[in-house]
Protein backbone atom coordinates (compact mmCIF):
# COMPACT_ATOMS: atom_id res chain seq x y z
CA UNK A 1 0.00 0.00 0.00
CA UNK A 2 3.56 2.07 0.20
CA UNK A 3 4.58 3.70 -2.32
CA UNK A 4 1.84 3.90 -4.87
CA UNK A 5 2.14 7.70 -5.92
CA UNK A 6 0.75 7.79 -8.89
CA UNK A 7 -2.87 6.19 -8.07
CA UNK A 8 -3.03 8.88 -5.06
CA UNK A 9 -2.73 11.70 -7.24
CA UNK A 10 -5.02 14.94 -7.04
CA UNK A 11 -4.57 18.95 -7.39
CA UNK A 12 -5.90 21.38 -5.14
CA UNK A 13 -6.82 25.04 -7.02
CA UNK A 14 -7.09 27.84 -4.58
CA UNK A 15 -9.72 30.47 -5.18
CA UNK A 16 -6.50 32.89 -6.09
CA UNK A 17 -6.10 30.30 -9.02
CA UNK A 18 -2.60 28.86 -7.57
CA UNK A 19 -2.83 25.16 -7.02
CA UNK A 20 -0.71 22.62 -5.52
CA UNK A 21 -0.21 18.61 -6.73
CA UNK A 22 -0.07 15.77 -4.55
CA UNK A 23 -0.45 12.93 -3.08
CA UNK A 24 0.83 15.30 -0.57
CA UNK A 25 0.25 18.62 -0.25
CA UNK A 26 1.50 20.29 2.54
CA UNK A 27 -0.47 23.40 3.02
CA UNK A 28 2.22 24.70 5.63
CA UNK A 29 3.58 25.65 3.08
CA UNK A 30 1.56 26.59 0.32
CA UNK A 31 1.73 29.97 -2.27
CA UNK A 32 -1.71 30.71 -1.60
CA UNK A 33 -2.41 33.70 0.73
CA UNK A 34 -5.19 32.59 2.10
CA UNK A 35 -4.90 29.06 3.67
CA UNK A 36 -8.62 27.20 3.53
CA UNK A 37 -9.42 25.69 6.98
CA UNK A 38 -9.96 22.17 7.43
CA UNK A 39 -13.47 22.01 6.85
CA UNK A 40 -13.50 23.99 3.73
CA UNK A 41 -11.34 21.42 2.77
CA UNK A 42 -12.86 18.55 3.55
CA UNK A 43 -16.20 20.34 1.53
CA UNK A 44 -14.24 20.43 -1.84
CA UNK A 45 -13.30 16.94 -1.20
CA UNK A 46 -16.44 15.76 -0.42
CA UNK A 47 -18.17 17.98 -3.43
CA UNK A 48 -15.30 17.68 -6.04
CA UNK A 49 -15.71 20.16 -9.36
CA UNK A 50 -16.94 22.59 -10.34
CA UNK A 51 -16.95 24.60 -7.38
CA UNK A 52 -17.91 27.97 -6.22
CA UNK A 53 -15.05 30.48 -7.02
CA UNK A 54 -14.22 31.56 -3.62
CA UNK A 55 -13.91 28.09 -2.76
CA UNK A 56 -10.83 25.54 -3.21
CA UNK A 57 -11.49 22.84 -5.88
CA UNK A 58 -10.19 19.52 -5.61
CA UNK A 59 -9.76 17.30 -8.32
CA UNK A 60 -9.41 14.16 -6.97
CA UNK A 61 -11.56 10.78 -7.45
CA UNK A 62 -15.06 10.61 -5.38
CA UNK A 63 -14.44 9.83 -1.93
CA UNK A 64 -14.85 6.16 -0.71
CA UNK A 65 -17.68 4.89 1.78
CA UNK A 66 -14.57 5.12 4.16
CA UNK A 67 -13.79 8.78 3.00
CA UNK A 68 -16.09 10.10 5.86
CA UNK A 69 -14.99 8.12 8.56
CA UNK A 70 -11.46 9.84 8.01
CA UNK A 71 -11.73 12.71 6.26
CA UNK A 72 -10.12 14.36 9.03
CA UNK A 73 -7.49 13.00 11.17
CA UNK A 74 -6.46 14.93 14.37
CA UNK A 75 -5.66 14.45 18.05
CA UNK A 76 -9.74 15.04 18.81
CA UNK A 77 -10.35 12.97 16.12
CA UNK A 78 -13.50 10.38 16.93
CA UNK A 79 -14.19 7.20 14.63
CA UNK A 80 -16.73 4.56 15.26
CA UNK A 81 -15.15 2.10 14.16
CA UNK A 82 -16.81 -1.16 13.56
CA UNK A 83 -19.17 1.06 10.68
CA UNK A 84 -15.85 2.71 9.90
CA UNK A 85 -14.41 -1.21 9.17
CA UNK A 86 -17.90 -2.19 7.51
CA UNK A 87 -17.16 0.83 5.19
CA UNK A 88 -13.47 -0.27 4.34
CA UNK A 89 -14.72 -3.66 3.35
CA UNK A 90 -17.21 -2.46 1.17
CA UNK A 91 -14.58 0.18 -0.53
CA UNK A 92 -12.15 -3.41 -0.75
CA UNK A 93 -14.90 -4.66 -2.76
CA UNK A 94 -15.41 -7.61 0.15
CA UNK A 95 -17.80 -10.13 -0.49
CA UNK A 96 -20.06 -11.68 1.80
CA UNK A 97 -22.57 -14.82 1.70
CA UNK A 98 -25.38 -12.56 1.67
CA UNK A 99 -24.92 -9.85 -0.93
CA UNK A 100 -26.82 -12.04 -3.61
CA UNK A 101 -29.60 -12.35 -0.77
CA UNK A 102 -29.30 -8.58 -0.27
CA UNK A 103 -29.66 -8.07 -3.75
CA UNK A 104 -32.78 -10.24 -4.37
CA UNK A 105 -34.26 -9.10 -1.65
CA UNK A 106 -34.27 -5.28 -3.00
CA UNK A 107 -35.46 -6.54 -6.03
CA UNK A 108 -38.52 -8.14 -4.47
CA UNK A 109 -39.26 -5.41 -2.70
CA UNK A 110 -39.05 -2.80 -5.48
CA UNK A 111 -41.04 -4.85 -7.91
CA UNK A 112 -43.80 -5.00 -4.88
CA UNK A 113 -45.14 -0.95 -4.61
CA UNK A 114 -47.03 -0.61 -1.75
CA UNK A 115 -50.49 -1.17 -2.80
CA UNK A 116 -52.91 1.39 -2.81
CA UNK A 117 -55.21 1.99 0.24
CA UNK A 118 -57.23 5.15 -0.49
CA UNK A 119 -57.08 6.15 2.69
CA UNK A 120 -59.57 8.96 2.23
CA UNK A 121 -62.20 6.98 0.29
CA UNK A 122 -62.29 4.76 3.15
CA UNK A 123 -62.99 7.09 5.71
CA UNK A 124 -65.26 8.99 3.59
CA UNK A 125 -67.00 5.53 4.06
CA UNK A 126 -66.80 5.00 7.07
CA UNK A 127 -67.87 8.40 8.05
CA UNK A 128 -71.27 7.92 5.93
CA UNK A 129 -71.72 4.65 7.39
CA UNK A 130 -71.90 6.23 10.94
CA UNK A 131 -73.92 9.11 10.15
CA UNK A 132 -76.43 7.44 8.46
CA UNK A 133 -76.77 5.00 11.47
CA UNK A 134 -77.16 7.81 13.51
CA UNK A 135 -79.39 9.71 11.36
CA UNK A 136 -81.25 6.05 11.06
CA UNK A 137 -81.61 6.05 14.88
CA UNK A 138 -82.39 9.77 15.23
CA UNK A 139 -85.63 8.71 13.09
CA UNK A 140 -86.65 5.46 14.35
CA UNK A 141 -87.34 7.33 17.64
CA UNK A 142 -88.92 10.53 15.96
CA UNK A 143 -91.40 7.65 14.63
CA UNK A 144 -91.81 6.05 17.86
CA UNK A 145 -92.82 9.82 19.40
CA UNK A 146 -95.17 10.57 16.60
CA UNK A 147 -96.82 7.58 16.74
CA UNK A 148 -97.23 7.92 20.42
CA UNK A 149 -98.55 11.14 20.03
CA UNK A 150 -100.78 9.83 17.14
CA UNK A 151 -101.98 7.23 19.29
CA UNK A 152 -103.21 9.50 22.50
CA UNK A 153 -105.00 12.17 19.86
CA UNK A 154 -106.90 9.34 18.51
CA UNK A 155 -107.43 8.16 22.13
CA UNK A 156 -108.51 11.01 23.82
CA UNK A 157 -112.69 12.17 24.48
CA UNK A 158 -112.27 15.15 22.60
CA UNK A 159 -110.72 14.47 19.00
CA UNK A 160 -108.76 17.76 17.84
CA UNK A 161 -109.14 16.94 14.07
CA UNK A 162 -107.15 19.70 13.40
CA UNK A 163 -104.06 18.28 15.12
CA UNK A 164 -104.60 14.47 14.25
CA UNK A 165 -103.76 15.75 11.07
CA UNK A 166 -100.93 17.38 11.62
CA UNK A 167 -99.71 13.93 13.60
CA UNK A 168 -101.08 12.06 10.65
CA UNK A 169 -98.98 13.71 7.67
CA UNK A 170 -95.45 13.96 10.36
CA UNK A 171 -95.76 10.20 10.81
CA UNK A 172 -95.67 9.60 7.27
CA UNK A 173 -93.28 12.57 6.82
CA UNK A 174 -90.88 10.73 9.05
CA UNK A 175 -91.63 7.22 8.29
CA UNK A 176 -90.48 8.32 4.57
CA UNK A 177 -87.96 10.00 5.78
CA UNK A 178 -87.05 7.15 7.81
CA UNK A 179 -86.58 4.33 5.07
CA UNK A 180 -85.08 6.89 2.67
CA UNK A 181 -82.07 7.16 5.49
CA UNK A 182 -82.10 3.63 6.14
CA UNK A 183 -81.75 2.35 2.68
CA UNK A 184 -78.88 5.12 2.58
CA UNK A 185 -77.62 3.55 5.48
CA UNK A 186 -77.67 0.09 4.29
CA UNK A 187 -75.87 1.36 1.07
CA UNK A 188 -73.00 2.95 3.08
CA UNK A 189 -72.62 -0.38 5.01
CA UNK A 190 -72.35 -2.31 2.32
CA UNK A 191 -70.09 0.25 0.17
CA UNK A 192 -67.91 0.41 3.79
CA UNK A 193 -67.43 -3.75 3.72
CA UNK A 194 -66.22 -3.86 0.29
CA UNK A 195 -63.68 -0.99 0.60
CA UNK A 196 -62.95 -2.73 3.83
CA UNK A 197 -62.29 -6.03 1.96
CA UNK A 198 -60.21 -4.44 -0.92
CA UNK A 199 -58.06 -2.71 2.35
CA UNK A 200 -57.47 -6.33 3.93
CA UNK A 201 -56.29 -7.38 0.09
CA UNK A 202 -53.84 -4.47 0.24
CA UNK A 203 -52.57 -5.26 3.61
CA UNK A 204 -51.57 -8.52 2.30
CA UNK A 205 -49.12 -6.79 0.01
CA UNK A 206 -47.96 -4.56 3.10
CA UNK A 207 -47.15 -7.29 4.83
CA UNK A 208 -45.15 -9.20 2.51
CA UNK A 209 -43.42 -5.95 1.77
CA UNK A 210 -42.88 -5.44 5.81
CA UNK A 211 -41.36 -9.00 5.86
CA UNK A 212 -39.09 -8.22 3.27
CA UNK A 213 -37.82 -4.95 4.69
CA UNK A 214 -37.20 -7.02 7.70
CA UNK A 215 -35.13 -9.34 5.93
CA UNK A 216 -33.26 -6.38 4.20
CA UNK A 217 -32.45 -4.99 7.29
CA UNK A 218 -31.33 -8.14 8.56
CA UNK A 219 -29.40 -8.99 5.90
CA UNK A 220 -27.93 -5.72 5.65
CA UNK A 221 -26.74 -6.08 9.40
CA UNK A 222 -25.28 -9.45 8.64
CA UNK A 223 -23.30 -8.15 6.03
CA UNK A 224 -21.96 -5.46 7.98
CA UNK A 225 -20.67 -7.90 10.52
CA UNK A 226 -19.44 -10.00 8.30
CA UNK A 227 -17.66 -6.93 6.67
CA UNK A 228 -16.10 -6.01 10.12
CA UNK A 229 -14.72 -9.52 10.24
CA UNK A 230 -13.23 -9.48 6.99
CA UNK A 231 -10.74 -7.10 7.78
CA UNK A 232 -10.68 -7.10 11.82
CA UNK A 233 -7.24 -9.00 11.92
CA UNK A 234 -5.87 -6.14 9.14
CA UNK A 235 -6.78 -3.68 11.31
CA UNK A 236 -5.36 -4.74 14.15
CA UNK A 237 -1.91 -5.44 12.34
CA UNK A 238 -2.15 -2.18 11.02
CA UNK A 239 -2.41 -0.35 14.63
CA UNK A 240 0.35 -2.35 16.43
CA UNK A 241 2.71 -1.38 13.23
CA UNK A 242 0.95 2.73 13.80
CA UNK A 243 1.73 2.50 17.37
CA UNK A 244 5.25 1.59 17.09
CA UNK A 245 6.08 3.75 14.29
CA UNK A 246 4.47 7.34 16.05
CA UNK A 247 6.62 5.80 18.89
CA UNK A 248 9.60 5.28 16.92
CA UNK A 249 9.34 8.74 15.15
CA UNK A 250 8.96 10.35 18.47
CA UNK A 251 7.66 13.35 16.80
CA UNK A 252 5.54 14.97 19.88
CA UNK A 253 2.25 12.66 19.89
CA UNK A 254 2.76 10.29 22.99
CA UNK A 255 1.58 7.69 22.01
CA UNK A 256 -0.04 6.78 24.99
CA UNK A 257 -1.65 9.73 25.50
CA UNK A 258 -2.70 9.89 22.28
CA UNK A 259 -6.69 9.53 21.69
CA UNK A 260 -7.43 5.39 20.85
CA UNK A 261 -9.70 6.88 18.45
CA UNK A 262 -6.97 9.15 16.44
CA UNK A 263 -5.31 5.67 16.30
CA UNK A 264 -8.10 3.94 15.29
CA UNK A 265 -8.59 6.13 12.71
CA UNK A 266 -5.26 5.85 10.82
CA UNK A 267 -4.92 2.28 11.57
CA UNK A 268 -8.88 2.42 9.36
CA UNK A 269 -6.99 5.10 6.66
CA UNK A 270 -3.77 2.20 6.28
CA UNK A 271 -6.21 -0.54 5.44
CA UNK A 272 -8.59 1.30 3.34
CA UNK A 273 -8.26 2.30 -0.45
CA UNK A 274 -8.52 5.92 0.06
CA UNK A 275 -8.26 7.91 -3.28
CA UNK A 276 -9.82 11.36 -2.26
CA UNK A 277 -7.52 13.24 -0.12
CA UNK A 278 -8.09 13.34 3.81
CA UNK A 279 -6.63 16.28 5.87
CA UNK A 280 -4.00 15.29 8.30
CA UNK A 281 -3.27 18.05 11.49
CA UNK A 282 0.05 18.92 11.28
CA UNK A 283 0.97 17.55 14.63
CA UNK A 284 -0.43 14.09 13.16
CA UNK A 285 1.74 14.22 10.31
CA UNK A 286 5.03 15.02 12.34
CA UNK A 287 3.70 12.17 14.65
CA UNK A 288 4.01 9.43 11.82
CA UNK A 289 7.65 11.13 10.84
CA UNK A 290 6.52 14.04 8.62
CA UNK A 291 4.14 14.03 5.08
CA UNK A 292 6.18 11.43 3.15
CA UNK A 293 6.73 9.13 6.29
CA UNK A 294 3.09 9.68 6.94
CA UNK A 295 1.70 9.59 3.23
CA UNK A 296 3.85 6.00 3.29
CA UNK A 297 2.09 4.59 6.49
CA UNK A 298 -1.45 6.29 5.49
CA UNK A 299 -1.29 4.88 1.95
CA UNK A 300 -3.63 7.51 1.54
CA UNK A 301 -3.56 11.35 -0.71
CA UNK A 302 -3.17 14.15 2.75
CA UNK A 303 -3.54 17.20 2.52
CA UNK A 304 -1.74 18.56 5.51
CA UNK A 305 -2.80 21.71 7.24
CA UNK B 1 -58.92 -2.06 19.75
CA UNK B 2 -56.48 -4.65 18.51
CA UNK B 3 -54.33 -1.83 15.87
CA UNK B 4 -52.56 -3.81 13.27
CA UNK B 5 -49.03 -1.55 11.87
CA UNK B 6 -48.05 -2.63 8.00
CA UNK B 7 -44.69 -0.79 7.71
CA UNK B 8 -41.79 -0.19 9.58
CA UNK B 9 -42.34 3.62 10.66
CA UNK B 10 -45.89 2.78 11.38
CA UNK B 11 -44.58 -0.20 13.54
CA UNK B 12 -42.47 1.96 14.90
CA UNK B 13 -45.24 4.68 16.02
CA UNK B 14 -46.62 1.95 17.77
CA UNK B 15 -43.70 0.66 19.47
CA UNK B 16 -43.55 3.95 20.89
CA UNK B 17 -46.94 4.99 21.60
CA UNK B 18 -46.74 1.59 23.86
CA UNK B 19 -43.95 2.51 25.74
CA UNK B 20 -45.34 5.96 26.60
CA UNK B 21 -48.64 4.90 27.12
CA UNK B 22 -48.63 1.61 28.92
CA UNK B 23 -51.94 2.26 31.15
CA UNK B 24 -53.74 1.95 27.66
CA UNK B 25 -51.88 -1.02 26.28
CA UNK B 26 -53.78 -4.02 27.37
CA UNK B 27 -51.13 -6.38 25.11
CA UNK B 28 -47.90 -6.09 23.48
CA UNK B 29 -47.46 -7.94 20.03
CA UNK B 30 -44.39 -7.15 18.39
CA UNK B 31 -45.83 -4.99 15.38
CA UNK B 32 -49.70 -5.27 16.88
CA UNK B 33 -51.43 -4.05 20.23
CA UNK B 34 -54.42 -4.50 21.90
CA UNK B 35 -55.87 -1.21 22.92
CA UNK B 36 -58.35 -0.17 25.55
CA UNK B 37 -61.15 0.53 24.86
CA UNK B 38 -61.60 3.97 26.16
CA UNK B 39 -61.13 7.42 24.82
CA UNK B 40 -57.68 7.54 24.81
CA UNK B 41 -57.25 4.14 23.26
CA UNK B 42 -59.45 5.69 20.81
CA UNK B 43 -57.33 8.98 20.55
CA UNK B 44 -54.21 6.97 20.10
CA UNK B 45 -55.96 4.80 17.40
CA UNK B 46 -57.06 7.79 15.19
CA UNK B 47 -53.30 9.66 16.01
CA UNK B 48 -52.18 6.25 14.61
CA UNK B 49 -54.55 6.40 11.66
CA UNK B 50 -53.61 9.96 10.82
CA UNK B 51 -50.19 9.54 10.39
CA UNK B 52 -49.74 6.34 9.12
CA UNK B 53 -53.39 5.51 6.67
CA UNK B 54 -52.92 2.38 5.30
CA UNK B 55 -50.10 1.26 7.37
CA UNK B 56 -52.64 1.02 10.33
CA UNK B 57 -55.41 -1.46 10.33
CA UNK B 58 -58.29 -0.58 14.03
CA UNK B 59 -60.35 -3.20 14.76
CA UNK B 60 -62.71 -3.71 17.57
CA UNK B 61 -62.25 -6.61 19.14
CA UNK B 62 -64.70 -8.11 21.91
CA UNK B 63 -64.62 -11.58 23.64
CA UNK B 64 -65.61 -14.58 21.69
CA UNK B 65 -68.73 -16.66 23.38
CA UNK B 66 -68.51 -20.10 21.85
CA UNK B 67 -72.19 -20.02 23.34
CA UNK B 68 -73.60 -17.20 21.48
CA UNK B 69 -71.00 -16.69 18.40
CA UNK B 70 -70.61 -20.19 17.10
CA UNK B 71 -72.92 -22.81 16.01
CA UNK B 72 -73.69 -25.86 18.47
CA UNK B 73 -72.19 -28.53 16.07
CA UNK B 74 -69.43 -25.87 15.68
CA UNK B 75 -68.70 -26.11 19.22
CA UNK B 76 -69.69 -29.61 20.05
CA UNK B 77 -67.70 -30.48 17.05
CA UNK B 78 -64.23 -29.27 18.95
CA UNK B 79 -64.82 -30.62 22.08
CA UNK B 80 -65.27 -33.92 20.76
CA UNK B 81 -61.92 -33.68 18.63
CA UNK B 82 -60.00 -32.46 21.63
CA UNK B 83 -61.34 -35.46 23.73
CA UNK B 84 -60.28 -37.75 20.96
CA UNK B 85 -58.76 -40.94 21.75
CA UNK B 86 -55.52 -41.21 19.12
CA UNK B 87 -53.93 -37.55 18.52
CA UNK B 88 -52.75 -38.26 15.73
CA UNK B 89 -56.09 -38.54 13.72
CA UNK B 90 -56.96 -35.52 11.73
CA UNK B 91 -60.32 -33.77 11.75
CA UNK B 92 -61.68 -35.06 8.62
CA UNK B 93 -61.12 -38.51 9.57
CA UNK B 94 -62.24 -37.84 12.82
CA UNK B 95 -65.80 -36.61 11.35
CA UNK B 96 -66.35 -39.08 8.51
CA UNK B 97 -69.48 -41.10 9.47
CA UNK B 98 -70.41 -38.41 12.52
CA UNK B 99 -72.71 -35.60 12.47
CA UNK B 100 -69.79 -32.97 13.00
CA UNK B 101 -69.52 -30.70 10.05
CA UNK B 102 -66.53 -31.21 7.60
CA UNK B 103 -63.48 -28.89 7.39
CA UNK B 104 -64.66 -27.56 4.22
CA UNK B 105 -68.08 -26.83 5.13
CA UNK B 106 -67.10 -24.74 8.15
CA UNK B 107 -64.64 -22.70 5.72
CA UNK B 108 -67.36 -21.84 3.54
CA UNK B 109 -69.76 -20.69 6.13
CA UNK B 110 -69.91 -17.07 7.63
CA UNK B 111 -70.34 -16.98 11.56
Amino acid sequence: MTGDGFGRRFAIRFPDGTAEIGPVVDLRDADAPVIPTGSQLRRAIRAGCPSRPDAPAVHAPAPGRVHAHVSRLASDTTIRTRPALAAVASDRGIETPYDDDLVDSIRSLRALPPAPVDDRELREARRQAAETGAETERLRERVATVRGRLAALRDAPSSDAEALTAAEASLSETTRRLSEVATERVAAAQRLSLLEERARTARDRRDARLRLEDRIGNLERMIREARVDAVADGFRDARHALVSQIRDADGGIDVSETSSDLVDALAVTRIAPVRAPVVVASDVAEALGGPDSAFDRLGAPLLIR
Amino acid sequence: MLVVTYSRRARETLRNACRAHEETVVRRFGRAALLRETEYGAFLACRLRERHAGDVQVERTEPFNEFADAPDAVREAAVAYETRDSPSTPYDRFAAGTDHPKSDAMRERKL
